[in-house]
């Protein structure tokens, strides 16, 4: 591999892995409030895909004004997921797991039913150019991907960081019960949370059907993937996030560059696994911090 | 040589100083009681002496093997039993089968024949009482019946040296009664005990010795009547003794 | 009373169980019943391993490799039913590897590993491919021969495979009682309800739960190896398919985790609702029985259908007759 290439290689994987930011904080996110994980996130997100695929065949609009429609698009099914996650049993990490995994296997099922498990991309020709940069030559749909999801994710750190929400949200994943004795309405914190993390999945999932084929059981790898930068990065910390997906994004680009796109989802999961085993503390272990 | 040995013994739980650098020396066929106002570190160091805690710092020896480091399996099995304070017994399991455990996977004294690990728990069972019991789940007891299973599971591994935690507390006094009778025999039959009580009357009738601890530190040690006596003790827990 | 009332509604189950071949089913269902048998004896598997407080999102991998290393057996010319047993023990040493995570995972964390774990065997079967045939599969895998004893046909939607798969399952149904019944079934609970109180009496937590991953990824697997031979393809997307992580879960904790029966009655009823009733009118929503069940159960129901019944079945090792 050249130099050229490499260099490519690495930038088009730190700009993917700005998406993978994005779409780790909306997984993270649900579980920093409700202490649940979201099997079905990766659903979620390809049926973001699908929506934003479906509007952008009927309407012809640009790819980037379809990533709010898909988003509210999902609000509904928010306020469902807060529903049945309120309803939990102990200990929560395995019953949300068990639950969504049924929830992940509805979502496929649907998309099956509207979409017959055929291939899909939003193949849009205002993606499709490239840009010089230095020697490199960097693919627009990309920049353009990546630049939505590091504003996403801008909007979000300053939301959570400066704003009466943030801080409410906050609290509530620090210690529930604290939060309500001080006053913090911890329901309307949990309520805003879940439509805001599926509403961003729902609009990752636009950005990431301009990049990739859709397939209704494409979701899981997206889960696992999410599920990989929260362990490395811990629970709600942002910037962390931001450094793991880029690192993920490169990683990936590297592994497709070097043995092809089939060895993909195999490097996803034994990334998985050995994070899980380095990392044998849960997910939680990273909010004490 | 003392059967069990602890030397500088701390345990830190964050900030939280629990133990601070105690050492204690259990000899062997002795009671020994450990006395000491809430939360001056008696249950952390029975978790410390039973593996279910590593100390921060210091060393544990048992029967002059050092297992500091070992997990609680390996310490069962070298023949120290515990009770816990508040009874953890397998709740959904029947209290045969609570029993049962130990009997069958312990490694000295073992049966090989179903029937005899049988006989040996209803045997168990019977000396505390709990044999028209056996076939209720755990979770079913009174607060007095789980104490006893606690003891019948500790005793189940065949235990050379038993940690028992405040096995009295709770209990009319009738059940108060029960216990000091029961340390009596278990010591007749050459078991050695470490045991809490909150009440240092019940300690008082049996123990052979006393150690006190206070916020983490060995106040007091020696027998029973001298560490009554002390009055440093006496301050500590005047009127203390009824809450037990 | 209580043991009449089982014994006879065993005798009615398995008058019911042998009556489809022999009243002349049409090979289709045939083959459906004889796929929701092999259904119940992964669920009762997957049963096995929750039994000891394990819980797996990835028994497909368990199920794979078995279909995989009996496959390649039977390929390399080992008679088939020797393949399946290899394949049986393929799929137990893999079980028992990714078991060995249990010393430091547990709960939802260990179910994410065996996910991981299931991706991960999918993921090499595709990509190796002088072994596996990559993503196209194996073909051509012989079917079972009939036994010089026992002269039946054993290929899909024949009679033979039917009792074959109903042997099956009863075979594993009773070696699940006796574990439960035995040493192993008392470390197992034990480890499963208080792993911490479970060691300080003695028992080394992480060897039962390797066996545990072993024993029911062994059968998954002998599962799995009679599968590709009623099938006689195997293909990666096929048997590492999360179909068979998902489902046996799914089966095992709606009929009611740790029971004998309920994971094998209710992996018959789900899967037969589903591709009788279901499948022929809205084939796209036939998976729905299971979501569903999965949500009915989490939310609504701890203890499973079992969980119903007037009282609980009576643990196996009560003290009163023994
Ligand atoms: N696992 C733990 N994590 C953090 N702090 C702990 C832990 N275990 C004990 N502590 C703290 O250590 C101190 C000593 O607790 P310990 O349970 O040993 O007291 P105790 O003497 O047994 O009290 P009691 O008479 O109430 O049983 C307490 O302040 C307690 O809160
Ligand atoms: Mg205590």
């Amino acid at each position: 591999m050249s130099l050229t290439t490499l260099a490519q290689t690495l930038a088009s994987g730190a700009l993917l892995g700005c998406f993978y930011t994005l779409m780790a904080l909306a997984f993270s996110m649900v579980l920093s409030v409700t202490r649940a994980l979201n099997l079905a996130h990766g659903d979620l997100i390809i049926l973001g895909g699908y929506l934003g695929y479906w509007f952008w065949s009927g309407s012809g609009l640009h790819p980037l004004l379809l990533v709010p429609v898909a988003g509210a698009a999902l609000l509904p099914l928010a306020l469902l997921w807060q529903w049945l996650f309120n309803r939990l049993p102990e200990p929560k990490e395995l019953s949300s797991l068990v639950l969504t995994f049924g929830l992940s296997l509805l979502l496929q099922n649907i998309m099956l039913a509207l979409w017959r498990g055929e291939y899909r991309l939003i193949a849009s020709e205002s993606l499709t150019g490239s840009i010089r940069l230095g020697g490199l030559r960097l693919n627009q749909g990309r920049l353009i991907v990546a630049a939505a999801a590091l504003a996403a994710v801008g909007g979000l750190y300053l939301a959570l960081t400066r704003t009466r929400w943030g801080r409410a949200v906050r609290a509530t994943s620090l210690d529930r019960e604290a939060a309500a004795l001080l006053g913090i309405n911890v329901d309307q914190a949990t309520r805003t949370t879940f439509l805001l993390a599926l509403a961003l999945s729902g609009g990752a999932g636009v950005l990431f059907a301009t990049l990739h084929y859709l397939y209704p059981a494409g979701g899981i790898e997206l889960t696992l993937l999410a599920i990989v930068l929260t362990i490395w990065a811990g629970v709600g910390r942002l910037r962390s996030v931001l450094v793991a997906g880029v690192l993920l994004g490169v990683i990936e680009a590297l592994t497709v560059a070097w043995s092809g796109p089939r060895w993909r989802e195999l490097v996803v999961a034994l990334l998985l696994l050995a994070s899980l085993l380095a990392r044998s503390g849960g997910l939680a272990g990273g909010r004490s911090h | 040589m003392a059967l069990l040995e602890g030397r500088g013994l701390s345990m830190a739980f964050g900030g939280l100083l629990a133990l601070r650098g105690v050492d204690i020396a259990v000899e062997e066929h002795q009671v020994v009681g450990l006395l000491g106002p809430n939360g001056s570190g008696k249950t952390t160091l029975f978790n410390i002496l039973s593996g279910l805690l590593r100390p921060t710092a210091g060393q544990v020896w048992f029967h002059g093997t050092r297992m500091t480091d070992l997990p609680p399996w390996k310490i069962s099995r070298l023949g120290i039993g515990r009770t816990f304070q508040i009874p953890r017994p397998f709740a959904h399991s029947t209290v045969f089968d609570n029993v049962l455990v130990g009997v069958t996977f312990r490694p000295r004294h073992r049966y090989h024949c179903p029937q005899d690990r049988r006989r040996e728990t209803e045997r168990l069972l019977g000396i505390v009482g709990l044999a028209e019991k056996a076939a209720a789940n755990a979770n079913e007891l009174s607060l007095g019946e789980r104490k006893r299973l606690e003891l019948a599971m500790a005793l189940s591994t065949r235990p050379t040296l038993l940690l028992l935690d405040e096995l009295a507390s709770g209990l009319s006094p009738k059940g108060r009664e029960e216990v000091i009778r029961f340390y009596a025999r278990l010591k007749e039959r050459g078991l050695t005990i470490f045991a809490i009580e909150h009440s240092f009357r019940v300690l008082a009738q049996v123990a052979d010795r006393l150690l006190v601890l206070d916020q983490g530190t060995i106040v007091a040690d020696g027998r029973p009547a001298q560490v009554l006596g002390s009055p440093r003790v006496v301050e500590a827990y005047l009127g203390e003794d009824d809450h037990g | 009373m209580r043991r009449l009332t089982w014994i006879g509604a065993g005798l009615v189950a398995a008058a019911l169980l042998l009556l489809p071949p022999l009243s002349g089913f049409h090979p289709y269902y045939l083959y459906l019943v004889s796929t929701a048998l092999l259904f119940g004896t992964l669920a009762t598997a997957w049963n096995l391993l929750a039994y000891a407080g394990q819980i797996s999102f990835g028994h497909a991998a368990f199920f794979g490799l078995g279909a995989y290393g009996a496959a390649l057996a039977s390929l390399g010319r080992f008679s088939p039913w020797w393949a399946i047993v290899l394949g049986g023990l393929l799929g137990a040493g893999g079980a028992g590897v990714i078991g060995l995570a249990s010393a430091r995972l547990q709960g939802a964390y260990l179910a994410l590993a065996t996910l991981a774990y299931a991706e991960i065997w999918r993921g090499i079967a595709h990509n190796w491919s002088e072994v596996s045939g990559g993503g196209a599969g194996l073909i051509g895998i012989p079917p079972l021969p009939p036994l010089p004893w026992l002269p039946l046909d054993f290929t899909r939607g024949r009679a033979g495979s039917y009792y074959l798969s109903l042997a099956f399952l009863l075979v594993v149904l009773a070696l699940f009682a006796g574990i439960l019944h035995s040493r192993l079934g008392l470390a197992f609970a034990a480890v499963r309800e208080e792993e911490e109180r479970a060691s300080l009496l003695g028992v080394h937590p992480l060897p039962w739960k390797i066996l545990a991953f072993a024993l029911s990824g062994f059968f998954s697997a002998l599962a799995g190896g009679l599968y590709v031979h009623m099938v006689r393809v195997v293909e990666p997307d096929l048997v590492f398919s999360r179909y068979f992580s998902i489902l046996p879960l799914v089966m095992a904790t709606f009929g009611g985790l740790h029971t004998l029966l309920g994971p094998a009655t209710a992996a018959l009823g789900l899967y037969l609702v589903s591709e009788l009733l279901l499948q022929p009118y809205v084939p796209v929503f036939h998976q729905l029985p299971y979501g569903l069940a999965l949500i009915v159960v989490v939310l609504y129901l701890p203890g499973g259908l079992a969980g119903l019944l007037p009282s609980p079945r009576p643990s196996p090792h009560r003290g009163e007759g023994r």
